[in-house]
């Protein structure tokens, strides 16, 4: 990790960061029968209620997001799955009359904790949007962005960090002999790729992808979910999907949604070959949604 | 209505869309020729002049009814070096507002202010004259001026231009005024053009962990920037335009200096001062050529404004 992230988390419970899986409470949820080998737990959900105004948008979520691996939330439209999403790096607060209340643990700290610093936050957990933001500004400065604002680094470095992060999203061959063109001249697909790119450049734990592909083509929509798949050995990664076949085939965990609380959270294979609950089997099956 | 099933009918509303369709475009075609004939006589009523002094008119400091000899360069001088106190000084104070406005603003407090910002520009040009004369420059020669002169004064090079007495009337002054007339109308344009920015940009910025400066300054500004000069460029046609609150302010003097303390004058300023005394026809038409300058900065200014803006309302559309 290159943020130094001490100010702010105490030394011990940085230590105890690794190990925080066997003593973990029991999570909630039902677990999946088999509990061997399963990588190590990056945030866990207690209780969360998110509200705008006096509305009751989510109502008591508990699950666990586990490191290495992507889960899905799937669910129809209003059913809080966004908003389940904004919440993890707090970017919901730009607006007033939205709140949370519960916790969301990451490395053991809650970062719903008003003493949490938001940029750290949001620069250890990075967000892609259904719609690419390219910003305006060229190619390379976009992918530079993030890392600016938290180091300096001289030219060579950023030079191979910028280049690092577009092959990691796999849109280095076809930019690298434009980088100081502006985002803005690419395709939609490869804006949405240098915004996967600029997200991961400055190294985040967590990767939050908001319908990272409903807006393109299905080529495009191809080389996201291959990129998903590749970036998955790197991080934790959460996506919100619309597209049922895109959460089986692209996550490891899947959640269920419905009218703001969690109706199932299983494996993703468990939860589309076998559901525990009506309403799920319904909503996959396409009876409803 | 029942539907017009006889050709009666359909002839009847044929003939009223072809009325209606002409009238507003004769409107609208008026307009034009209004635009086109106040240009041409202008020019009719200048031509006198330009064909007396030729281009020497743009660059001659003469300004003499007793001898008939007229110039424009301190006219044009005053009107551009005032603008662009106006401009320096009240640029950043509107995009300052403006951010907050949209930025950083409680939503309850974002509407009084925004309105009472508004407001300056409802407040008559002739009221921030007398204001100007009795309030602001009295101030400024006893307070401002002095420390100015005794500060950056003595710097070498910038220095030139806060030398001489505190007069209190002067260009600096009519700046000063200048500033806070376009401040409501740039802050208005930019207020609207921040608002441009999609939130998922704001958020996207945000979510990497940016402050609310670095969103400002290197995300809503740069996406805002051909909207801004255009209400920048607004703000200037106006400030070059201004007349009454100038001409009670600036001193009118027929004189170009390099310190902004010492008196000048303006095109517009000019014209109001003057046209009451102009006796010869040569005077006449040398304040009509003033006229003509003007209209023509202004057009092209304003001109330029009105495209700045559609651009950025094309990229804003797609």
């Amino acid at each position: 990790m290159t943020i130094d992230y001490s100010a702010a988390a105490p030394p011990q419970q940085r230590q105890t960061m690794p190990t925080s899986e066997p003593i973990a409470p029991p999570t909630p949820v039902p677990a999946p029968a088999v509990a061997t080998a399963k990588p190590a737990v990056r945030a866990e959900i207690k209780d969360l209620r998110f509200y705008y105004k006096n509305y009751e948008a989510l109502k008591g979520i508990n699950l666990v997001l586990r490191d290495k691996r992507v889960t899905a939330f799937i669910g129809p439209s209003g059913c809080g799955k966004s908003t389940l999403l904004r919440v993890l790096n707090r970017i919901y607060e730009l607006y007033p009359d939205q709140r949370a209340t519960g916790e969301v643990l990451v490395e053991g700290r809650n970062i719903l904790d008003p003493r949490q610093d938001l940029n750290l936050l949001r620069a250890k957990i990075g967000m892609v949007f259904q719609k690419p933001t390219p910003f305006p500004m060229s190619i390379y400065d976009n992918v530079a962005f993030g890392i600016r604002l938290y180091q300096k680094l001289r030219a060579r470095e950023l030079d191979e960090r910028v280049e690092e992060a577009l092959k990691r999203s796999a849109l280095w061959g076809e930019v690298k002999d434009k980088l100081r063109q502006s985002g803005l001249s690419l395709s939609g697909g490869q804006q949405q790729r240098l915004c996967i790119a600029r997200a991961i450049a400055v190294k985040p734990e967590i990767l939050l992808l908001d319908e990272p592909a409903s807006a393109l083509d299905p080529i495009s929509t191809q080389r996201i979910e291959e990129l998903i798949a590749e970036l998955k050995s790197d991080y934790c990664i959460v996506i919100v999907t619309h597209n049922m076949q895109q959460a089986a085939r692209s996550s490891d965990y899947t959640a269920f949604m419905y009218l703001g609380s969690l109706v199932e959270f299983d494996e993703t294979e468990a939860i589309f070959t076998h559901p525990r609950e009506k309403r799920t089997e319904d909503y996959i099956t396409g009876r409803f949604g | 209505m029942a539907i017009a099933t006889t050709t009666a009918q359909l002839d009847r509303q044929r003939v009223w869309d072809v009325l209606f369709h002409n009238v507003t475009r004769i409107f609208a075609v008026g307009v034009l020729i209004l635009l086109g004939g106040v240009m041409v006589a202008l020019g009719i009523g200048a031509w006198p002049a330009f064909s007396a002094f030729g281009p020497s008119f743009f660059v001659s400091m003469a300004w003499n009814p007793v001898t008939d000899q007229y110039g424009a360069l301190p006219a044009i001088f005053g009107t551009l070096v005032t603008s662009l106190i106006a401009m320096v000084i009240g640029v950043p104070l509107a995009l300052g507002v403006a951010v907050f406005l949209t930025e950083l603003c409680p939503a309850f407090l974002r509407r009084p202010i925004g309105t009472m910002i508004e407001l300056l520009a409802a407040i008559p040009s002739i009221i921030y004259g007398i204001w100007g004369l009795f309030v602001l420059a009295p101030f400024l020669q006893l307070t401002v001026q002095p420390f100015l002169i005794d500060t950056l004064g003595n710097i070498p090079l910038i220095g030139i231009l806060f030398q001489g007495p505190p007069l209190g009337l002067g260009m600096l002054t009519a700046g000063f005024i200048l500033a806070m007339m376009v401040l409501p109308f740039i802050t208005a344009v930019t207020r609207d053009v921040f608002l441009t920015v999609p939130a998922v940009l704001r958020e996207s910025a945000y979510g990497i962990g940016a402050t609310t400066s670095e969103v400002i300054r290197q995300i809503v500004v740069p996406y805002t920037r051909t909207g801004i000069i255009g209400g920048v460029m607004l703000g200037l046609g106006r400030a070059l335009g201004e007349t009454m609150a100038v001409t009670f302010v600036i001193g009118n003097a027929h004189e170009i200096h390099a310190s902004l303390l010492a008196p000048g004058t303006t095109i517009s300023a000019t014209l109001a001062n003057e046209f009451t005394d102009a006796v010869t026809p040569l005077y006449v038409s040398s304040l009509f050529a003033l006229g003509f300058i003007l209209f023509i900065i202004t057009f092209i200014v304003l001109a330029a404004a009105k495209i700045m803006l559609l651009r950025l309302q094309q990229r804003a559309g797609t």
